[in-house]
Formats: C-alpha cells, sequence, structure tokens
C-alpha cells in the first residue's frame, strides 16, 4: 500500500533506497517525473539575486551545493512522490543536457563575424569558448547532482487533482512528509500571519493581539513563544533567524531570537506592512499614512522615505527577481518603487476596485493581484499585460518556489497551476482546501524547499501539503536548511561582504554594468550655451541686413538672451538658498512653524 | 704672314693645274737643296718634264722662299688617293654666293650635319656656324714650328688619336726583371677589359646598405612570426616557464663565493695557500704547527698594548683631575672656550651644526621673550630695585646693565620686524606691556578704550570723495555711501560693545548700575521691565527672550514674584553679553538687513519679534529702531504699545498654528485603525468610482512633467495692442512655429515612451542618478559596440555561478608571471 521514495542529497547523490510498492487504489497515481524549468531572462553578477534558492536563480550550477553541503543529510524530498513503475518515462537526456547549457549560457555570444579589430575578436571567441566550456560543465553537474524531483498529483482517467484532500494525500506519503500536515489552534491572540526564513527550516508566527512566536519546523517546537501585548499587524524575518521586525501598534520593533527587544524603529510610524530586502539589508515598510520606508539595517540608516500619496496601503510586496518593492492600493493602482527614487518605477491600474494582495512569481516576470473587484488577475511584467484575469476574491496571494500560484479568501484556500505545456502561462485549479468554517485567513505562504503551504489564520496557523511546490533541490550557497550555527555564522559575515547598495534595485538588474542610456541631454552650463551662441552660424540675407555691424549685434543679442535665462536660474537658487539660512537661523521652538506656512 | 697665307690659298690652284699635267710623280722628293745643288742632281739624273720649273725659275732669279706643300697635296707614301678630276670647272672668274656651301659639298662625309645645319640656318636664319660649335675647332691650324715635345704636342696628341698607350710605356722596360711579369698582369687587364666604376656617394652608399640590412632583417624576423602569431592570439602568456631563481641553499651561495675586493682576495690567498689546504686534508696536528707566532711578534704587541694601556691610564688621570676643579671661572672659561671652539670650527665645516646653533639661538629668543628672564624680573633684580640703584655698587649696576642689554639684544630681533609696520603695532607693543602689568583690569580697560578711540576716529574720519574718475559715477558713489554706512554701522555696534564691557569693568562693585545698562541692547523686554520696576532687574539671555515673549512675560513675574537676588544677575548679565557677540558674531552682521526680514512676512512674524533684541541697531528708517539709537533717555511708551501690538499678532498666530496642529493630530494621530470602520467602507465604496479615469489624469499629470507641454505663445502685454492691426494678425508666424515644432517634438516623445500604448500603465523615465552610477559611461576601449560589450559581461564570473574546472580558465589573468623573475626576450626554437 505504501511506497516511499527517499533520496539523500550530498556527495554521493544516490538513490539509497528506493521501495516501490504497488498501489491499488489506482485512482491515485504518483508520479516521479522530471520538469524542466526554462528561463528566459539572462542574469547578471550584480543583479539581485532572488530570495529564493538558486535553482530559481538560473546563475548558479549546483556544483557548488555539492561540495559544499557538509553532510549528506538524508531527508524525503517530495512527499507524496509515489511511482508506478510501468509508467517510468525514458527521458531524453540529449535533449535535457541541450535545454540546461543553454539556460547556463546565458543567451546567445555576439555576432563575432562582423567585428573588424582582429585582436578583439580572437578575445572575445576565447571568451566565448570558456563560456560554452563551463555551461556544459554546469549542466553536467546539474544533471547529476540535482537528482531530486519535485513530486505531482496525477489523475488518473476521471480523476481531478482537487478532489484530493489533505487525508488522501497524508497517508501516501512518508512519515517524515507527514509531520509537515499539522493545525495549530491558538484562538485568542487573533489573526496570525506568517513568515518563513528562506531556507525554510523557521516560521515566524505573529497573532494580531501581541503574540510572537518563531518555530522549528524540523523539530516542531517553538524557539521562542512571547507576547508583547500590543497589536502585531506584521512580522517579517530578517537575514537569518536570528533577529526579527515586528510592526507593532505605533513603532517596528526588532527583536532577537529570544524575544530581547533590540530597536525601535520610530522613524517608521504606525506600519501596517514589512518586506525584508535581504540581498540589499533593507527593511522596507508602509505605513498607515501610506509612507514608505526603507531602512538600511546594518547601518540603522533611513535610505529612503517616500510618500506614495495614493492613500492608506494595507498590501506591500517584494518582487523577489529585482527587489523591486510592490504596494497595493485602494484606487486599484499597484506602484513599484525602490529604495532611491521618490517616485514610482511603474504604476499600473490593476483592478476597479481596491487590491487586496500581489504576489510574485520567483522568476519576478509574474505578478498575481487580487482586488475588491472579484477578480485575480496575472499580469506579464515584462509587457505589463493580463496574460489572465481568474474570478474570485483572494485576501492573500503567494507563488511557490515551482510556480504554483495559491488564493485563498476566508476560509477556503485553491492552489493553481500552470498547464502541462511548457510554455504555457494558462493557470488552472489544482488543489483545494477549506478549513473549519469561521476560519478567517489572514496570510498563506508557501514554504521554501518542502511541499508545503503555510495557513494562518484567525485562529492559529494550519500547514497543508501541496505536493510539486518547493524546489527539491536546495543550494547550500544560498539556503541551506540543515545550517549548522558555524554554517550560520559565516554565512552572515559572506552576505554582509556581499550586501548590494540601495541604489542596485532597479526593475531590470540586468542593466547593472551595461552601457547607460545617452538620451538625456546633460545640462548645459553657462559657458556652453553662450559658446554655442556665439556659434550660431547667420544666414545671408538681403542687401544691407546682414551688414557685419548688424550681424554681430544680432549674435550679441543671441548671447544675452542666453545669458538671461542663466541669470534668473541663479537668482531662484540664490532666493532658495536664502530662505532656508532663515530658517535655520530661527530658535528651534519655532522652526516647526515656518516650515508650515512656508508649505 | 698675310703674303704667307695668300700665297697659301693660291698654291692648290697651281697644285692642281700641275697634277693635271700628270708631273705629280716628278715631285722632287729628299731633303731640300740649294738650287745649284739641284741643278746638279738634276743634270745627273734628268726628268722630264721639269722644264718649266727651270724656265721659272730661270724668270725668277732671285731667292724666294718656297712654301712647303701641304701634306695632303703632297701625296707623300701614297696617304692620299690620286683622284682624277672629271667634273666640270666653272670659269674661273664664276663666283659662287655662298662659297662656304660649296666647300662643304666636296666631302661627303660631312654632307649629313651639313645638311642638318644648313636646315638649322635656314628656320632659324643664323649663320650655320652658330649650330655647329665643335666642329669648327677641327680646322684649327697647327703649325709645326717647334719640334714636338711636351710642351708642343702634334696634333695627333690634340686631337685624341695619339694615345699613350701601355704598351708605349712598356717598351723600354724590355729585358729588365719583372717585364714580363707585368707584361702577363697587363695581358690580363687587357682581356678582363673591365673598368671599374668609382665609388657612389656617402649617402647613396648608406641608402643601398640600409635596404639591403632592410631585406635582411626582414627575412630573420619572418622566422619570429609564427611565434609572435601565437602569443598573440594566446588568451595567455606564461613567463615563467624556464624560471631559475638562483642558489637554493647557503651552502650553494657559499660555494660560488669568488673574492672581489682588494682584502677578500689578500684573505683568500692566504687561505688557499697550498700548506694550509694540505694542512686540512691531513690531520689537524699540522694546522697547529702552522699557528705559531715568533718570540719578538709576541713582544712587539705586548709592548704596544702595555703603552696603549699606559696612555689610557694618564688621560683618566688627568680627566679625574679636571673633574675636581670647583672653580667656576675655570668652568665658564672652559665652556666658553668649548663653544667657541665647537661653533668656530663646527660651523664653518658642518651646515647641520650651524643649523642646529640657529635653531639654538633662536630657541633661546623665543625663551626670552615669554619668560623676560633678563628683564629684571628675577628676584634679585627685584630687591635691587626695591633698594634703588644709587644704591647698589658699581659692580651690581654693570650687572644689572648687562643683563638688560642681554635682554635687548635677545629681542632685537622681533622689533625690528615690526618696527616698519604701521600704528597697530604701537597697540601691540601696549598690549606686551600691560601684559607685563599685574593690573589685569586697567589693561583690559585700557585696551577697550583704545579700541573705542579708534571706531570713534573712523566714525569721525569723513570720507574724501573723489571728485573726479571711475569712483565718482553716481552709482560708484552710491555703492562706497552705503559701504561705509554698513561699516559705520559695524563701528558703532563695536563701539557699543567697547561702551558696555567698559562699564562693566567700571561697575564691578555695583551691579544694580550694570543690569539697566546691559539692557539697553535687549530693550524689548527692559523698556517694559522699566516701569515695573526698578529693582527688578531680570535675567535677559537672548536666547531665552528669543523663544517667544509670553513665555518671558511668565518669566518676570515669576521672577517678581520670586524676588530674585542681585548678585545673580550680575552674572547673568555678563552671560547674556558673551552670548550676544556669540550671536553676532554668527551670523555676520553686515548681511542680514531688517529689510529682508521685514519682506518676509508670513512665517517670519516670530522673528520679528525676537529681533530687537539682537539686531535692533540695525533697523535703520524704522522708528522704533531710530527710538532705541536715541537710548534710553526717551520715554518708551509708543514703543511699549507697538511691541505689544506685535506681541499680540503673534499670540494670535501661534494660538491659530496650534489650532492647526491640534487639527492635524486629531486627523492623523485617531485611533488604532482595527477593523473596517464606516469611514472605511464609504471611502472603499466610492475608491472605485472612475478609477480608470483617476488614472488617466495622474498618468496626464506625469507625462505632462517629466515631457512638459510648451508654454503657449503670448505676446509681451501691451506691446502692439494699442491698435486693431495686430490684433487681427494675431501672432507673428515665427511663435507659431515654433510653438507647433515643440508640440510635435513632445508628442514623438511621447510616442516613445514604453508605455505609449499602454493606457493602464504609468512607467516613469526618470533617471536615477544613484543608479547610473552602476552604469559605464562610455564603451570600454577594444569595443566598438555596445552589443559586444553587453554580450560578453553577460557570464558571471565568480566561483559561485561557474563550476570548479572552468573557473581557474574564466579568471586567468592575461599575463602569468613569477614575481621576481625577469622576463627575457623571445627565443626562436629550432625545431
Amino acid at each position: 500500500m505504501q511506497k516511499g521514495r527517499h533520496r539523500s542529497l550530498g556527495r554521493t547523490t544516490a538513490v539509497v533506497t528506493q521501495h516501490q510498492i504497488v498501489t491499488h487504489r489506482a485512482a491515485i497515481g504518483f508520479q516521479k517525473r522530471s520538469r524542466l524549468s526554462v528561463f528566459k531572462f539572462k542574469g547578471h553578477p550584480l543583479s539581485t539575486a532572488p530570495p529564493s534558492p538558486a535553482h530559481q536563480n538560473p546563475f548558479r550550477p549546483p556544483a557548488a551545493a555539492a561540495a559544499f553541503t557538509p553532510t549528506p543529510s538524508r531527508r524525503t524530498q517530495n512527499p507524496p512522490t509515489l511511482t508506478v513503475c510501468s509508467n517510468m518515462e525514458i527521458q531524453d537526456f540529449s535533449d535535457d543536457i541541450d535545454v540546461k547549457v543553454k539556460k547556463y549560457q546565458r543567451g546567445e555570444g555576439a555576432d563575432l563575424e562582423a567585428l573588424k579589430d582582429k585582436k578583439l575578436k580572437g578575445q572575445l571567441a576565447n571568451r566565448e569558448e570558456l563560456f560554452k566550456k563551463s555551461a556544459n560543465a554546469a549542466a553536467k553537474a546539474e544533471k547529476w547532482l540535482m537528482q531530486t524531483e519535485s513530486g505531482l498529483l496525477e489523475p488518473e482517467g476521471i480523476e481531478k487533482t482537487w478532489r484530493f484532500s489533505q487525508q488522501s494525500i497524508v497517508q501516501e506519503v512518508d512519515v517524515a512528509s507527514r509531520k509537515n500536515q499539522f493545525d495549530i489552534v491558538l484562538p485568542d491572540l487573533g489573526p496570525y500571519t506568517i513568515d518563513y526564513i528562506s531556507s525554510g527550516r523557521y516560521m515566524l508566527t505573529a497573532g494580531r493581539k501581541g503574540h510572537l512566536a518563531i518555530m522549528d519546523l524540523h523539530t516542531l517546537k517553538p524557539v521562542k513563544d512571547f507576547q508583547v501585548r500590543e497589536t502585531v499587524r506584521d512580522a517579517v524575518f530578517l537575514h537569518n533567524e536570528l533577529f526579527f521586525a515586528a510592526a507593532q501598534k505605533k513603532y517596528t520593533y526588532i527583536y532577537n531570537r529570544a524575544g530581547t527587544e533590540l530597536h525601535c524603529l520610530k522613524e517608521h510610524g504606525a506600519v501596517r506592512k514589512l518586506q525584508f530586502l535581504k540581498n540589499h539589508f533593507l527593511l522596507s515598510s508602509i505605513n498607515k499614512s501610506g509612507h514608505l520606508h526603507y531602512q538600511d539595517i546594518t547601518t540603522g540608516q533611513i535610505v529612503g522615505n517616500y510618500r506614495t500619496a495614493l492613500g492608506r496601503s494595507d498590501v506591500l510586496q517584494l518582487n523577489p527577481y529585482n527587489s523591486v518593492v510592490t504596494s497595493g492600493h485602494s484606487g486599484g493602482t499597484v506602484s513599484m518603487w525602490k529604495p532611491t527614487t521618490s517616485t514610482p518605477l511603474v504604476k499600473m491600474l490593476c483592478h476597479r476596485g481596491p487590491v487586496t494582495a500581489i504576489a510574485f512569481h520567483p522568476n519576478g516576470h509574474l505578478m498575481a493581484t487580487a482586488g475588491m473587484d472579484k477578480k485575480i488577475k496575472i499580469w506579464d511584467l515584462r509587457t505589463y499585460k493580463t496574460l489572465q484575469t481568474l474570478p474570485g476574491h483572494a485576501k492573500t496571494l503567494s507563488f511557490s518556489q515551482k510556480g504554483l500560484l495559491a488564493a485563498s479568501t476566508g476560509s477556503f484556500t485553491q492552489i493553481l497551476q500552470t498547464s502541462d505545456s511548457e510554455n504555457s502561462q494558462n493557470y488552472n485549479r489544482y488543489m483545494i482546501h477549506t478549513m473549519a468554517k469561521g476560519y478567517q485567513i489572514n496570510k498563506i505562504l508557501f514554504r521554501p524547499y518542502e511541499d508545503v503551504l503555510g495557513i494562518g489564520h484567525s485562529s492559529g496557523f494550519s500547514s497543508i501539503i501541496v505536493p510539486g511546490s518547493g524546489e527539491p533541490n536546495f543550494d547550500s550557497w544560498v539556503a541551506n536548511p540543515f545550517e549548522t550555527v558555524k554554517e550560520r555564522r559565516e554565512k552572515e559575515v559572506r552576505v554582509l561582504l556581499d550586501k548590494l547598495p540601495p541604489e542596485s534595485v532597479m526593475l531590470d538588474p540586468t542593466k547593472v554594468g551595461t552601457l547607460r542610456d545617452v538620451k538625456r541631454r546633460e545640462k548645459r552650463t553657462k559657458a556652453a550655451a553662450v559658446a554655442a551662441a556665439k556659434n550660431v552660424a547667420v544666414k545671408k540675407k538681403t542687401k544691407g541686413r546682414s551688414k557685419p555691424s548688424k550681424v554681430a549685434r544680432k549674435k550679441q543679442e543671441g548671447v544675452e538672451k542666453v545669458k538671461r535665462a542663466f541669470v534668473e536660474d541663479e537668482e531662484g537658487v540664490k532666493k532658495k538658498q536664502k530662505r532656508i539660512v532663515e530658517v535655520s537661523e530661527l530658535p528651534v521652538a519655532l522652526q516647526p512653524f515656518v516650515t508650515k506656512k512656508g508649505k | 704672314m698675310a703674303e704667307t697665307k695668300r700665297k697659301k690659298t693660291l698654291e692648290p690652284a697651281n697644285s692642281s693645274k700641275r697634277r693635271k699635267g700628270g708631273k705629280e710623280k716628278n715631285w722632287k722628293k729628299g731633303p731640300h737643296l740649294p738650287n745649284a745643288l739641284q741643278k746638279e742632281l738634276n743634270s745627273l739624273n734628268p726628268t722630264y718634264g721639269s722644264d718649266e720649273e727651270i724656265k721659272s725659275d730661270d724668270d725668277i732669279d732671285v731667292y724666294e722662299y718656297e712654301e712647303k706643300i701641304p701634306e695632303e697635296e703632297s701625296k707623300k707614301n701614297r696617304r692620299y688617293d690620286p683622284v682624277d678630276n672629271f667634273e666640270y670647272e666653272l670659269p674661273k672668274d664664276f663666283e659662287d654666293e655662298d662659297v662656304a656651301s660649296d666647300d662643304d659639298e666636296e666631302e661627303k662625309g660631312d654632307s649629313d650635319d651639313e645638311k642638318h645645319a644648313r636646315m638649322l640656318q635656314d628656320i632659324t636664319g643664323l649663320p650655320g656656324d652658330a649650330f655647329e660649335g665643335k666642329k669648327k675647332k677641327n680646322d684649327v691650324v697647327v703649325f709645326e714650328a717647334y719640334p714636338e715635345s711636351e710642351y708642343n704636342p702634334s696634333r695627333d696628341v690634340l686631337d685624341g688619336d695619339g694615345r699613350i698607350t701601355v704598351d708605349d710605356l712598356l717598351n723600354p722596360l724590355h729585358g729588365k726583371p719583372g717585364f714580363s711579369k707585368i707584361r702577363k698582369d697587363v695581358q690580363r687587364i687587357d682581356k678582363k677589359s673591365m673598368s671599374i666604376q668609382p665609388p657612389l656617394p656617402k649617402p647613396q652608399q648608406q641608402k643601398v646598405d640600409r635596404r639591403s640590412a632592410y631585406v635582411y632583417s626582414k627575412k630573420k624576423l619572418q622566422e619570429y612570426e609564427s611565434l609572435v602569431k601565437k602569443n598573440r592570439e594566446a588568451p595567455t602568456i606564461y613567463f615563467d616557464e624556464d624560471r631559475d631563481i638562483g642558489y637554493s641553499t647557503v651552502g650553494a651561495i657559499a660555494s660560488e663565493f669568488k673574492p672581489r675586493t682588494e682584502f677578500e682576495k689578500k684573505m683568500a690567498s692566504l687561505i688557499n695557500t697550498k700548506q694550509l689546504s694540505e694542512a686540512h686534508n691531513g690531520d689537524g696536528a699540522r694546522l697547529l704547527e702552522l699557528n705559531k707566532v715568533s718570540v719578538q711578534d709576541v713582544k712587539e704587541r705586548q709592548d704596544r698594548l702595555a703603552k696603549m694601556r699606559n696612555l689610557l691610564f694618564r688621560h683618566e688621570l688627568k680627566a679625574k683631575r679636571i673633574k675636581h676643579i670647583k672653580s667656576k671661572t675655570y668652568r665658564r672659561l672652559m665652556k666658553k672656550d668649548k663653544l667657541k671652539g665647537a661653533s668656530a670650527t663646527e660651523i664653518e665645516m658642518n651646515p647641520e651644526a650651524a643649523k642646529q646653533l640657529a635653531e639654538k639661538e633662536e630657541f633661546k629668543r623665543a625663551e626670552e621673550r615669554l619668560t623676560l628672564k633678563h628683564k629684571n624680573t628675577s628676584k634679585w633684580a627685584k630687591r635691587l630695585k626695591k633698594r634703588g640703584f644709587d644704591a647698589q655698587d658699581d659692580g651690581t649696576r654693570a650687572a644689572i646693565s648687562q643683563q638688560l642689554q642681554q635682554h635687548a639684544l635677545l629681542t632685537r630681533k622681533r622689533n625690528s620686524m615690526h618696527d616698519d609696520e604701521s600704528s597697530s603695532d604701537d597697540s601691540t607693543e601696549d598690549d606686551d606691556d600691560m601684559s607685563a602689568d599685574e593690573d589685569d583690569d586697567a589693561s583690559k580697560l585700557k585696551l577697550l578704550e583704545n579700541g573705542k578711540n579708534r571706531t570713534l576716529e573712523v566714525l569721525e574720519e569723513d570720507d574724501d570723495m573723489p571728485k573726479s574718475g571711475v569712483l565718482s559715477l553716481p552709482f560708484m558713489v552710491r555703492g562706497q555711501k552705503k559701504k561705509k554706512e554698513a561699516a559705520e554701522e559695524e563701528a558703532r555696534l563695536a563701539l557699543q560693545d567697547y561702551e558696555s564691557e567698559m562699564k562693566q569693568l567700571d561697575g564691578d562693585d555695583d551691579s544694580n548700575h550694570n543690569v539697566s545698562l546691559s539692557g539697553r541692547k535687549v530693550f524689548g523686554a527692559q523698556k517694559k521691565q522699566a516701569p515695573q520696576s526698578k529693582k527688578k532687574a531680570k535675567v535677559n539671555t537672548d536666547n531665552y527672550f528669543d523663544n517667544s515673549d509670553s513665555e518671558d512675560d511668565d518669566a518676570d513675574t515669576m521672577e517678581d514674584v520670586n524676588g530674585r537676588m542681585s548678585y545673580t544677575q550680575k552674572d547673568v548679565n555678563i552671560d547674556s553679553n558673551i552670548l550676544r557677540e556669540e550671536s553676532e558674531i554668527g551670523h555676520d552682521p553686515l548681511f542680514k538687513s531688517f529689510d529682508d526680514i521685514s519682506k518676509a512676512q508670513g512665517p517670519k512674524i516670530e522673528y520679528e519679534v525676537s529681533l530687537p533684541a539682537t539686531n535692533s541697531l540695525k533697523k535703520k528708517g524704522n522708528k522704533k529702531d531710530s527710538n532705541q539709537l536715541k537710548g534710553k533717555t526717551e520715554s518708551n511708551k509708543s514703543q511699549v504699545a507697538e511691541l505689544a501690538s506685535d506681541k499680540e499678532e503673534h499670540d494670535s498666530d501661534t494660538d491659530g498654528e496650534g489650532e492647526g496642529g491640534m487639527v492635524d493630530g486629531m486627523i492623523t494621530s485617531g485611533g488604532d485603525y482595527e477593523l473596517p470602520s464606516q469611514d472605511d467602507l464609504i471611502r472603499r465604496a466610492f475608491a472605485g468610482d472612475d478609477v480608470e479615469e483617476d488614472f488617466e489624469m495622474t498618468k496626464q499629470e506625469i507625462l505632462n512633467e517629466e515631457n512638459p507641454e510648451p508654454e503657449k505663445p503670448v505676446l509681451l502685454p501691451g506691446w502692439g495692442q494699442w491698435t486693431h492691426i495686430q490684433k487681427k494678425r494675431g501672432l507673428p508666424s515665427w511663435m507659431l512655429a515654433e510653438h507647433e515644432t515643440a508640440k510635435k517634438k513632445r508628442d514623438q516623445d511621447l510616442k516613445k515612451r514604453p508605455d505609449a500604448h499602454l493606457n493602464h500603465v504609468i512607467i516613469s523615465q526618470r533617471v536615477d542618478k544613484r543608479a547610473e552610477k552602476l552604469q559605464t559611461k562610455v564603451l570600454p576601449y577594444p569595443f566598438k559596440d555596445k552589443e559586444h560589450f553587453e554580450r560578453s559581461n553577460r557570464m558571471p564570473l565568480g566561483p559561485e555561478f561557474n563550476p570548479a574546472t572552468t573557473i581557474g580558465s574564466l579568471n586567468r589573468p592575461q599575463v602569468v608571471k613569477k614575481p621576481g623573475v625577469s622576463i627575457k626576450p623571445i627565443k626562436l626554437r629550432k625545431h
């Protein structure tokens, strides 16, 4: 009856055991299958690596993962993947390799035929050769080292995947995965919000009425559990499980794992939502007056403080691909922000009613939004066009590492999946889950590297099994669920060294290191303008009109005209400065009044 | 001569006649004989046809020189062929016009040239001779009056025919030893018959050399081509392949040692003597033998050592004796000697020492200036002074005078330096004197007085305005005036300060008076206080006053109640003075004119109120100000009233603000928002009303902001509007055209935007300057194409992104080289 597959990941990367028991219930066939992930975008070393693991990030070959995985830790990766022997597919590995090589080559090289410079041509050709070699090696390594495949629910005949209940799934999975399905009932301290650490090992839960808890999901024991006796609106982990930030009634606080309050971030105001940009070490928040704050948590400096001018917002989501923070507003607009500009990078009108939830695909090209207009829309962020519009409300949305989309409203959760064909972005229903009536779901979040969906609701939180949602192979360079203390320490240092400056957040991170667009005209200096005016060629006119004296006078006029514009500018600057000086001269007690009036 | 010539010309005709007669054979041969002999000879050998001659001879009895017949006509040796004259003879009297040509025709060989010459003559009209040149020379007549010699060459030589050949030279040598050899050589040379060219000029020769060298070296270099090409194409060049770091051990270095210096060589010769090496090779016994030293040597050494020891001992003794001398005179003299000797010798020799000495001197001077050690400040000097100089003996007086002299000596340099400066120097000297005095206060007073006087002088000083030149121009005058006014203002301020300071200093004992004085500047409060109570002198720190009037009032009242003591007030007042000074220094008094402040009306009201305290003196043209300037004698009722009104205004303002703030606070700091309230519900209900239109509008706004719309063309108001023609015509066409182009440009820009076709999206086109730093401004050097550059950068190179097998080659530098190893030139390897 029971079939389970255990795989070990590590240096050996060999299949240790493989019990295969033919199931009598033909209704559920869990099939082993290799799924390809084709990434069409190209990467850049400086690009903001997505917070999800390397396997969403095509830049990283698995070689390192194998080399640095310290112990061949055995774990069950894909709980419900059961195999039916007869259905075993023979895979075309050569095809597979080609695709992978392409992925690791990150696009085509430039056409060298057109190049005239022989030396450069030779150099570039050499480079290309090396790139190809590297890509080949990486693809091979991936093939041999990353053998764990993601799970899948496969129906047979007229069966539908969404008919499988959690009870039926849990019967099929191995014991280790079975413990991923649990409910914790905490009815008193209000709707819970959850956050996972990037390796998926620790969970942070925050009850609205002041309950904060960190849980180790491997041992299923709370690391720390305490109450702040104040409204807690949101809580996020910082770069590791040792620190987390909680948005409380008046201020945001940073606690450590032991529950000690380390910092009180007063500048953020009464924060509604928090997000942490882990490559930049920025904590971003949106408060109830619609101000967006960015604070560097390593230096404590406020990097950006911007007024969204779109009213109160409860929705703030980070795009893991480019670290652009996106907020949803009551006017149905969604605006994307970077820490260094006061205006949004992109402003989109997504819904006719207020936006209730936003989620991003780990590859950064898909955005899902939900609105009060009873629609869930999936957007392609490369074209800013809708790919799909689904009916229904959603209080929260979440994309999994493998691209499953979960949406929930009330006590109902549904999980959507793209149809089988590779290029299709059409999301269809994959699973549904209904909680007890009266449970109001507050937040759902896929757990990284596990086929688990965490649900925070009004009376506690629960986790359900969603086969095929998590990334089966982890890269210990990026996130290691089995991290030791020493590794964690080392990683902290490494990550701090690799910290990116806030300005590197941009819509297209591949733009870093490329040639700047020269479209923008530099502001002309006075001297340049005058010189240009002097050099204006004078048209030959009728007799007498282009006398040298006249021409000279005309030129002089032109120069004067140009100068005049600059004089006005200078005067403006002077006036501004003067005003500022005057304000600063005032005694401290009077200053606030002046600024208010001045505005 | 002329006769002979004529004969010569005639002769041929005669001779030709004779030839016609066919008597050429009978022509005399042999030596020229006298007639008598000839006759006799003829009789002996009778010749025919000689009758005529005889006849003629007979006819002419006199001796006549007979010219020799020219050789060509004499037909000697048959060198000239006999030619029969078959031609038609012209009559004798016939005269040809062109004689020259006639003559020429006879000779056929020249005919071509002649023709050519004639042709030239015909064409040019010049005589033919002009063209001939050389040919004429051949006609030179040579007289053989002298025997042939090197001074009188024969005709052949002149013509160039009779060259002297080698054979001619050789012939006399015939039969001499070595002749055959020479002859053989000559023959050989003849056979080869190669003429040797003269050497080329030097530059040409060099050029040729270079060319050939180039060809050669080119060929040589081509051998390297393949090697160079290989290196050029290689992504990495290694330079450490055949490296030779050198010796690896100390032993190796030692073994390679070669003596170089004299000493080393000597040592080496000693060490490497045969005996020694043999001794080493054998057992050590022989080495001991070699160690033996002669008795004499040892003795010599002992003697030397003993001598040295003795000397040392004596020196020691001497030093001890000298050390025990207690005489100060001796010491002084010794020191002097030492110094002198040192300075005399060393300074001349050693610049370093000189410098040190100079420094020492300078230090001494500085010390003197600081301590005034030699200015009768010592206890001894003071005592002497007290007792009176007259009472002292000559020695003491001399000592004192010497001391003073020394002081003068040490401080002289400074004085000399400062002497040429202006009067300000005096004051500094005064200062110095003052500082020397014990009485600080007095000095300060004096100082202040000085300052005051100086400023007064400045104030009173009437600047004589130039009556002509640039400075007399009206605007310059105005500027000067303004400047002067400002300066005066400042001066007055300074004066005020001085006064207050002085008064403070004066009135150290009576503080009450002081309070009233210092209060002058902070008149606003002071005036109010004055009527209230004379005794209630209050704390008037500017800062405090600035804060707000109402507070001040409160403080006043409080103080009233408390009845503070006056001794505290004094201190506070001094404080206020200092503070004021600081504040004045802080905001440059010249730049802050009152006008500016009064212009900025709205938010500056509070400031205005506080102003009287700090900058009261600057308010010119203001009644208040003038009042103040006049001082406290005037009644201040009106001022008080004004102030009060000001205060009221201010109060009301602040109230209003406060209210505003309150209202804001109410709005912003509402209770914590938990559940959707009624308000929220309503907002939500209406938010989606016309979302799209709102969005359109915002988009338009942003577009206008980023690509601003061109301004509508307008005429200057009033310009051309006083007739109806202009109105009818409308705007000038160029304005319209300009507007049109600007509009078009904007439209194009808008179309280029990425969100041009997306109604629901606004993509900001603003450039983030900080993010721009992460991009390159120009293409790096070897790249000419953006695409090539960007594509070549697409792969990350870090170890996290590449397999370990390729990471090395991906990141290898262009040149791999071990440090410390020199790069040798390319070596051609023969295969």
